[in-house]
């Protein structure tokens, strides 16, 4: 359960800020949304993909022949049928690093072909297709198609691919290698280091992990042979980002003939928004067959091609002084990009975890180095807080261990060394420039509420009761609303990151608000109206938002890393500015009265000294609408579109701290107390974005305690459905007390941070060193996640790690 | 075979395969897609349904294994666009869903639960929790579905005048 202590603080006095209820709600609670599952268009034929069932191999034949005798049989297809088909392309490559696969047109560079031919690269590697009347028939089908393997070694391991002899997975790359990343400065880094009177290292696994949306992808491909157009159903959370990928660098045709659309999408958390092989297949399939075409994933075949996360090795390095000083921090990373790079798998390996390692501490000197190599694993994406939980797990278990060293508390520490709050904006050494906080204040909140001078008191009563207690402390910074267009591209991701919004006033009065971004499951339809309607002082409830549809909505990228309410939500509020601005020069002129005499507020003009002369929104709709009376410089209707791109990005920040009790018999871990106080800047509903900090923060606690993509020598995925890959479910959820800070980022008009996914990046790393300060005076100084009892229990009893 | 299944009060005739889950009778036979499918093990709960009252996994249990039983699905809780449940208005006031692909399967969960409460002592935290544990969510961390049940609980024994109405906790919120 969860006490809130935080205040809801409406910013403006209106709608935004104020918990309403969200109002996509009712449908989801009644089952009447559409997902693609649900999608059940006239005459639609049932696909299904054929994947490795071995991790690298040689294809040295296919047979599909007595696939195309069975019954409900429409096509059974192989790479062979695709050969005009560009391969799917990766659009983030890190910054200084040459793509080692064929270029696409526009510069981009290719990833993996929607079928493999003559080379399988891991288990799950999708080498056919079958469509047929019915899944069921299309599942037997797949049963009928013989592959012969010439089976070749395999590697799962991102620095074993690295070495000496290893396999090699691409001829293009030699070596595995598909990007060495720095960043930071190494010479001033290793010269802090050598100098330090106090240096901590530790070697780090940060397991590889699924993400598991409840929901599994799926796509409806629809080609109408009438118009030439193509429509794409798909579980996305970026449909714009999705047709422009697929309909000019994979299927090369015209970007107008493309129209995606993401109907309602049962949560991603990072992984939608990947262009994966069935996506082309479908709508390739449907022109070929002329029918509707329909691909619904199921779990195991999901945790065998939907994108994974996390996934380094880490060799990691803290200096410092020996009164708690922190001079310098280093990582090497060996980061596991799965067989195939992702649409954007480099950059979250590289970038986004490299720049943020530093946390919320003003450190002199700090580098990071990725080896970003290619195995016989599923392709490597983003997961909930990606990149920035891994950073965040690294640094703060290295402070920890660099408070044990020199006797000091850990807390103490962190408060020793936290950017003061003069120092903003901050430029961290890595490459992200911090834009605003109050980083005393939030640790403090969040020190204060765990009752943390208690637990030493604690630590002896569960003693009594045969239970080990441990107190974590993880902090973070998180870099959010990707992005500023032209710095991305200096990241190397090739495209604009900005997002766009239209505001349609009806001449009725009521309002339609598209946006490109793409919800799955963040109220978006709330929350978005919260803001047009708070910018012009209307009824939210006559303000209806559409997204999710390209054929409706402005270009925008989506929804990920958080970006949305700081992305999408200001492109609204500043076009709302815009009609405000129109209302009150045509307001001029249905006044009688100068421009300057012309007050907008509450959602009607009127003569400044004259309340009486006014006219409502309704009317300056109606009005607006007949255009009856404008002057030339006025046009008619009120329909504005705003595209923004921020000029950096924003840095949500915060302080988590766990209590954990272990059992002295069992080795088992729980979770008996977390206290998270959270910055997000600016809120626009305080209601939906709890439910988020604590979905994100079970999914956190998940990594530390039970997830885990575990491989075997051959490269089968052990963990390959929820038998063997443990999610937490309602019983492992402990108390959480939580609370906020607010810190406006000065970066968009809203002064909102990314809020949705951060309460997901320290977690892991506050579990993880509440499990080392329990068991610190057995010598333990690190355990790897996920922490089960069985590893708990082996150290209890001095066994290594 | 032939088969017969009561399906939301009304009678429904098909054939079936001897194969075939309840699931798939329901969402491709009946075109009752409010009830989902989230894993091939039974592990999610997303396909729950009730089955002669009580909540079964629709997933696990063959059409065949159900003939001439009385099925109720989230289309059989309220009608189209029309009032929630007890269950799902609690459930909305505590913003219960995010993405919605569990709800279904947590209403028809959660419901059994609900529904027992009115006439004995509403469930603790420990006993929601402990009945949820069949249902996977992973956008929530379940808290806001726990606050919405004892929401739905208190609000079932209010309701109830025979009964002394005991708030039940609800432990939050500012
Ligand atoms: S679909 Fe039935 S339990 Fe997952
Ligand atoms: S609301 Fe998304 S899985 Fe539960």
């Amino acid at each position: 359960m969860t006490t809130v202590t935080g205040e809801t603080s409406p910013q403006g006095g209106g709608v935004l800020g104020q918990p309403l209820d969200s109002r996509e709600d009712p449908q989801l609670l009644r089952g009447e949304a559409t997902y693609v599952g649900d999608i059940d268009l006239p005459g639609t034929a049932h696909m299904a993909i054929l994947g490795s069932s071995v991790a690298h191999a040689k294809i040295l034949s296919i047979d599909t022949k007595a696939a195309e005798q069975l019954p409900g049989v429409l096509k059974v297809a192989t790479a062979a049928d695709f050969t005009d088909v560009m391969p799917l392309p990766c659009i983030w490559i890190p910054g200084g690093v040459e793509s080692h696969f064929p270029p696409h047109p526009y510069g981009l560079p290719g990833s993996r072909p929607v079928l493999s031919g003559d080379t399988v690269r891991h288990v799950g590697d999708p080498i056919a297709v079958v469509v047929a009347e019915t899944p069921r028939q299309a599942a037997a089908a797949l049963a009928a198609i013989s592959v012969e393997y010439e089976p070749l070694t395999v590697v799962t391991r991102a620095d074993e691919a690295l070495a000496e002899g290893a396999p090699q997975l691409h001829e293009a790359v030699p070596g595995n290698l598909n990007a060495y990343w720095t960043c930071g400065d190494k010479d001033r880094t290793d010269a802090a280091i050598a100098a330090a009177e106090v240096t901590v290292e530790l070697d780090l696994v940060n397991q590889r992990t699924i993400n598991s949306p409840i929901e599994p992808r799926g796509a409806v491909g629809d080609y109408n042979a009438a118009t030439g157009e193509y429509t794409l159903y798909a579980s996305t959370q970026g449909p714009h980002n999705h047709r422009f990928l697929l309909s000019a660098l994979v299927l090369g045709i015209p970007f107008n003939k493309l129209r995606v659309v993401a109907p309602t999408v049962g949560g991603s958390f990072g992984t939608k928004g990947y262009l994966y092989p069935d996506m082309p297949l479908v709508l390739l399939l449907s022109k070929a067959l002329g029918r509707p075409v329909k691909w619904v994933d199921t779990r195991t075949g999901l945790m065998n091609s939907t994108v994974q996360g996390r996934d380094h090795r880490q060799h990691v390095t803290l200096a410092g002084t020996r009164d708690g000083r922190i001079t310098a921090v280093r990582c090497t990373s060996y980061a596991n990009l799965g067989a195939y790079p992702s649409t954007i798998g480099p950059g979250v390996a590289t970038a986004l975890m490299g720049r943020s390692i530093s946390g919320m501490y003003d450190i002199d000197a700090a580098f990071c180095e990725v080896y970003a190599a290619f195995t016989n694993t599923v392709s490597l994406g983003a997961q909930r807080g990606s990149g920035r939980a891994e950073a965040a797990f690294l640094m703060e278990r290295l402070v920890d261990r660099y408070a044990s060293e020199i006797g000091m508390d850990p807390a103490a520490v962190r408060r020793k060394n936290l950017v003061p709050k003069e120092k903003f904006p901050y430029d961290n050494g890595l490459g992200w420039t911090y834009d605003s906080g109050d980083y005393q204040l939030n640790f403090d909140r969040a020190i204060e509420l765990s009752g943390y001078a208690d637990m030493p008191a604690r630590k002896t009563e569960a003693r009594a009761r045969g239970k080990r207690l441990g107190v974590g402390i993880a902090s973070y910074v998180a870099i959010c609303g990707v992005g500023p267009s032209t710095r991305m591209s200096k990241e190397g991701m090739l495209g604009g990151t900005w997002e766009s919004a239209n505001i349609r006033v009806h001449p009725t009065g009521e309002v339609t608000v598209t946006v490109g971004s793409a919800s799955t499951g963040q109220s978006h339809g709330t929350v978005f109206a919260q803001v047009a309607a708070d910018e012009l002082g209307i009824d939210p409830a006559t303000v209806q938002v559409y997204e999710g549809d390209t054929l409706k909505a402005p270009y925008g990228q989506g929804t990920y890393g958080s970006r949305s309410y700081s992305m999408a939500a200001p492109a609204i509020a500043l076009t709302a500015r815009k009609i405000k601005s129109k209302l009150v020069k045509a307001g001029a002129v249905f006044l009688g009265v100068p421009e300057e005499k012309v007050v907008y507020a509450d959602g009607q003009v009127f003569e400044e000294g004259n309340e009486e002369n006014t006219k409502t929104f309704a009317e300056l709709a109606m009005a607006m609408w007949y255009g009856w009376g404008l002057p030339p410089e006025i046009e008619p209707a009120l329909d504005e579109t705003t595209h923004f791109d921020p000029p950096d990005f924003n840095y949500p920040f915060g302080t988590h701290v766990a209590v954990v009790e272990i059992d002295e018999l069992t080795g088992e871990t729980e979770v008996v107390a977390y206290t998270a106080v959270d910055d997000a800047g600016n809120i626009g509903n305080p209601k939906i974005v709890l439910g988020q900090i604590e979905g994100s923060i079970l999914h956190g606690l998940g990594q530390a305690l039970m997830e885990h993509a575990e491989y075997d020598l051959d490269g089968q995925l052990v963990s390959r459905d929820l038998n063997h890959y443990a999610l937490p479910r309602a019983i492992d959820a402990p108390f959480f007390t939580l609370d906020k800070t607010v810190t406006p980022s000065p970066h968009n008009p809203l002064g909102a941070k990314g809020a949705g996914e951060i309460a997901t990046v320290p977690p892991a790393a506050a579990v993880v060193n509440a499990v080392v300060d329990a068991l610190s005076d057995l010598g333990v100084r690190h355990i790897d996640m996920p922490v089960t009892p069985e590893k708990v229990w082996r150290r209890l009893r001095g066994e290594a790690q | 075979m032939d088969l017969s299944l009561n399906v939301n009060g009304r009678p429904e005739q098909f054939a079936a395969q001897p194969n075939e889950l309840l699931v798939e009778r329901l969402r491709d036979g009946l075109g009752l897609t409010g009830t989902k499918v989230g894993c091939d093990t039974g592990q999610c709960g997303t396909c729950v349904v009730r089955l002669d009252g009580r909540s079964v996994k629709s997933c696990l249990i063959l059409t065949a294994a159900a003939a001439g039983s009385a099925v109720t699905t989230i289309e059989g809780v309220t009608t189209p666009g029309g009032e929630l449940s007890g269950l799902q208005e609690a459930l909305r006031q505590e913003h219960g869903t995010q993405c919605g692909f569990c709800t279904p399967g947590m209403v028809m969960a959660l419901g059994e639960l609900v529904d027992g409460t009115a006439d004995r002592e509403a469930p603790t935290e420990p006993e929601i929790r402990e009945w949820l544990t069949g249902n996977l969510c992973r956008c929530t961390g379940y808290h806001s579905v726990v606050r919405g049940v004892q929401r739905a609980c208190s609000a079932a024994r209010a309701d109830a005048p025979a009964q002394p109405a005991t708030a039940a906790a609800s432990g939050q919120e500012g």
